[in-house]
């Protein structure tokens, strides 16, 4: 019997450990690899689709010790923590690469320290490029978003769209695949991962992909409860760490193998798929440098650090 | 076999004349409970407008839509928990009566008030539990993640104030028998 | 203890509880907070209201009340009573017209509400008390109305079908297509049904009268000429511009699901407001004071029902559960059999919302195995669901009833909604023989499904 039962929760759809979501997989690698490698000391559940607990709850439970791991989309935690905004800050990040780098760079040790004090360890760094499913034009340079709906589903991204001339309109997730459908909503941000599971290729004409780079991308890390983590004997403190290092890679991978899938998706489903180059995504910085990244930076001095940090990082 | 609101009957419920602080405070609660609904039919009569709003100025003018749905969720939320001592007064939160036939009368008033014991043990942690929570988000500043970003203290406060209230009603209901008066 | 054994704690604490009389609510919140305290960490009872209030902060859910608002409107003004004297005039030749007006009426709500509640308790604060009125026995009425309200998470837009779609990444469009079939199917069951019950009553109450009885109300006959027929035609018209607008603002893409609620419940009070002057506070406060109670009452139900399934979840029980079903490995539609029976049991205390992020990671990919197509089975088991809103103990369409109509006896609101139960079991029988009443119209509208 295991000495510990960690219980993963995460809000994407559930699958086994060879097929579905790469976020779902991700877990249950995770669990299977921590179960070999402390021999069965630690076991670990998945409740994938917020079936344990629900999406916005997950981090405020981490932090009091109610829930151990999750795969959690850092930037959900903002109304919390206003320096987790920084895991969706628009054009901050343009490339995995410059993503990636961030752990080990003075941005990764303050955040992680940051979110230490605030009692979430961060197990297995990962990021999600994005892209626009648009029902009607293409949205590829700011340009494009004038005079549309736009569900940008994060303030910072609304902050850039409303300067960009669109009108932003707040869409639960759940209600975007109708909202576009009837078109009380032109266009959708979201991850190339979402932009697939909510089916938006039905409802849409265009698609912009981040394959290549992309103004949006979000942090969506494995983190895992401090007040938990801290009980555990040190060899298992190590094997999680481990284990979520050595997952990175396949986060990555996942990552940009959907970029690729969105493509073919909505290709196949007869919708134009435009491609973001550095240029515009240049154009879109400056906006988000003008707009969010200054909101962002007067929130807290943590916050105007992080982002300073980070804006070192080159892409 | 089930117990739920007849018509009106707040109106029945206060109609004996009752003396003692059970009664008085009884009385007190009724009246607070009618603004509350005043309150209550307001917001949600607003939160349609909003709603509203958002479709038309978003038809008309393209109008930008930030705040609306949160708003609306703020109003609805308060609405719920507000009006929740409200129906418990009318007794309007049904419940599933099956041993009612099978107990004495006198087993039975013991079942009912043991249920509203229960019911409050319940309802007090959950407003202590709430005002823990609006407590906790009104230090840390905790905002709702939005471009409008409203203070979660107002629906969470919304939530332990109505449900503490829900509280005060249920122990009056626990003590007006002892003060002579039939539940109802 | 292992899980199988707190299951049974859990389910057998969940019944005394609730069948002591407490409020369901407080019912479910209670017994989840006491299993909480003992088999989960201590840091879990901290989160209990965050979890309550995540559950209920979705404009999606919160829009319940305002469909709850529209249908008080309506139905606790002339304007429900009006209506159905009008389809009163226009269908007192058929046996049961009314009843079948009412069907109509749950369905042509259903296409504009997310939720069975709602429907159930828009429709039936006019309709119930109309159907008495001429007649129709207090469970026929009930079930009339129970049933039909169903038809809000069968026929789109539709909550639950949202949560299934994405769990199961399937198309959503084609979800809500496939519905759409089996959603006629059921009210043409249903309006069947109707009609021959009434024919029933009818000739029940008639043989009584012949022996020397009192002549039942069901047994008048009203006369109406054309021209009183027609005469009575504009008292429908408030209806059908509230219809009309909220669906083109639906339809037309000017409104989502949600502000759609909002749209309706203003458009509602706007249209008696200028038709029939209910506008002084003392007007509305009828209206307003019955949207309250049954929408707290329904609200409370579903935000500590989320309280009980997050216990649930997480103490195993529900997942193991499913993964006991699939462990017997069982014929394709052993499988299947197996699972609905599974849904109907977790039906006899979830909310179809609950069930569905539960169970779908774990039945899924059985169903997958076997080869069964999966938006078909989604709208299997949103049927199947249904069936579990209108019966005991937690069906939440029977609660909205009990308020609408206080005064017809749960026993007599059960028996009555029995036969119903029973159709849609015959709706989910033909739908595993003729699947294509499903899968026609989909198949038809977007072609066939290539992700099967
Ligand atoms: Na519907
Ligand atoms: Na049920």
């Amino acid at each position: 019997h295991a000495a510990t039962t960690l219980k993963i929760s995460h809000q994407f759809p559930g699958g086994t450990i060879d097929k579905g979501d790469f976020r779902d997989r991700l877990c249950r690698m995770f669990a299977a690899e921590v179960a070999k490698r402390s021999n069965g000391d630690i076991a670990a559940e998945i409740y994938p689709n917020s079936s344990l607990i629900k999406t916005n709850a997950q981090f405020s439970a981490m932090r009091k010790g109610a829930l151990d791991i999750s795969l959690y989309p850092m930037p959900y935690a903002g109304g919390e923590l206003p320096e987790t905004n920084i895991g969706l800050m628009p054009g901050l990040v343009t490339t995995y690469d410059q993503g990636m780098r961030w752990k080990k760079e003075p941005v990764g040790k303050a955040l992680t320290d940051f979110l230490a004090d605030k009692g979430i360890i961060l197990l297995s760094w990962v990021w999600q490029a994005g892209g626009v499913a648009s029902r009607s034009k293409p949205i590829v340079a700011p340009e494009d978003a004038k005079g549309l709906k736009v569900r940008g589903g994060s303030r910072e991204m609304d902050m850039v769209l409303q300067t960009a001339g669109a009108s932003v309109l707040s869409v639960p997730s759940n209600e975007i695949y109708a909202a576009m459908q009837t078109g009380a909503c032109d266009a959708g941000i979201t991850s190339s991962t979402s932009l697939i599971s909510f089916r938006l290729e039905e409802v849409a004409k265009s698609l912009t992909s981040g394959a290549g780079a992309s103004y949006w991308f979000m942090l969506e890390p494995l983190m895992m409860s401090k007040a938990i983590f801290d009980k555990l004997p040190k060899p298992q403190q190590d094997v999680l760490l481990t284990v979520g290092t050595e997952l990175e890679a396949f986060g990555r991978k996942g990552a940009q193998d959907d970029d690729v899938e969105v493509a073919k998706v909505y290709e196949k489903a007869g919708a134009k798929v435009s491609a973001l180059d550095a240029a515009t995504v240049g154009k879109w910085r400056d906006i988000a440098r003008d707009t969010a990244w200054k909101d962002y930076s007067a929130k807290t001095a943590t916050a105007a650090n992080l982002l300073k940090l980070a804006s070192d990082v080159g892409a | 076999m089930s117990h739920g609101p007849l018509p009106d009957r707040d109106d029945q419920a206060n109609a004996a004349a009752r003396t003692g602080l059970a009664a008085a405070i009884d009385r007190g609660l009724a009246i607070l409970n009618s603004i509350i609904v005043v309150f209550a039919a307001i917001a949600l009569i607003a939160a349609c407008a909003i709603l509203s709003y958002s479709v038309l100025s978003r038809a008309l003018f393209k109008a930008a839509n930030y705040w609306q749905d949160e708003a609306a969720v703020f109003l609805l939320v308060g609405a719920t928990f507000m009006t929740a001592a409200y129906v418990q007064q009318n007794r309007g939160h049904i419940g599933i009566e099956a041993f009612v036939g099978l107990l004495s009368p006198l087993a039975n008033r013991i079942r009912l008030w043991l249920v509203d014991a229960v019911t409050f043990l319940f309802c007090a942690f959950f407003a202590w539990k709430s005002w823990t929570l609006a407590h906790e988000a009104y230090v840390d500043g905790q905002v709702s993640n939005s471009m409008w970003s409203p203070p979660l203290a107002i629906p969470y406060s919304l939530m332990a104030f109505g449900m503490s209230l829900l509280c005060v009603q249920i122990i009056v209901q626990l003590a007006l028998p002892f003060a002579g008066a039939r539940r109802p | 203890m292992s899980v199988f054994g707190i299951g049974l704690a859990y389910g057998i604490a969940t019944l005394v509880v609730m069948f002591s009389g407490m409020p369901i609510a407080f019912a479910l919140g209670a017994v989840a907070v006491v299993f909480m305290g003992i088999y989960m960490p201590a840091a879990s009872l901290d989160t209990v209201t965050q979890n309550v209030y995540e559950e209920m902060a979705s404009i999606t859910l919160l829009s319940i009340p305002l469909f709850i608002l529209k249908g008080a409107a309506i139905g606790k003004s002339r304007a429900g009573q009006d209506l159905y004297s009008a389809l009163h005039a226009w269908l007192h030749r058929v046996p049961g017209g009314l009843g079948v007006a009412n069907v109509f009426a749950c369905a042509l709500f259903a296409a504009m509400a997310g939720s069975s509640p709602a429907t159930c308790s828009a429709i039936g604060s006019a309709g119930i008390p109309e159907m008495r009125k001429r007649g129709y026995s207090g469970g026929f009425a009930a079930g009339i109305i129970a049933a039909g309200g169903t038809l809000g998470i069968l026929l789109p837009p539709s909550i639950t079908m949202i949560l299934f779609a994405v769990a199961a990444e399937k198309s959503l469009g084609r979800l809500f297509l496939a519905g759409i079939g089996p959603g006629l199917l059921l009210v043409s069951l249903f309006g069947a049904y109707a009609v021959i019950r009434f024919r029933q009553e009818y000739a029940a109450a008639e043989a009584i009268y012949k022996n020397g009885g009192p002549e039942a109300t069901i047994l008048a006959r009203d006369e109406y000429t054309l021209a009183e027929r027609f005469s009575v035609l504009p008292r429908v018209i408030p209806f059908v511009l509230l219809l009309t607008g909220v669906m083109i603002a639906l339809y037309g893409g000017y409104a989502t699901p949600s502000e759609t609620a909002g749209l309706g419940g203003l458009l509602a009070l706007a249209l008696i407001a200028a038709i029939y002057s209910v506008w002084r506070p003392s007007d509305l406060a009828p209206i307003m004071k019955s949207t309250i109670r049954e929408s707290t009452m329904l609200m409370m139900i579903i935000g500590m029902s989320l309280l009980y399934s997050y216990v649930m979840s997480y103490l195993h029980i529900s997942q193991s559960v499913a993964e006991s079903v699939v462990a017997m490995h069982l014929p394709r539609w052993g499988l299947l059999f197996t699972i609905l029976v599974m849904v109907v049991v977790l039906g006899f205390f979830l909310p179809p919302v609950s069930i569905i992020l539960m169970t779908a990671p774990i039945i899924l990919p059985p169903l997958r195995a076997a080869n069964f197509d999966i938006i078909w089975f989604g709208v299997v088991m949103t049927i199947v669901m249904e069936m579990g809103l209108i019966h005991p103990p937690v069906g939440l369409n029977i609660f909205v009833i009990r308020n609408v109509a206080p005064d017809i006896p749960l026993r007599e609101v059960i028996w009555g909604t029995l036969p119903f139960v029973l159709l849609m079991m015959l709706a989910v029988l033909l739908l595993c023989f003729v699947p294509g009443i499903s899968t026609a119209l989909p198949d038809l509208v977007m072609g066939p499904d290539g992700s099967r």
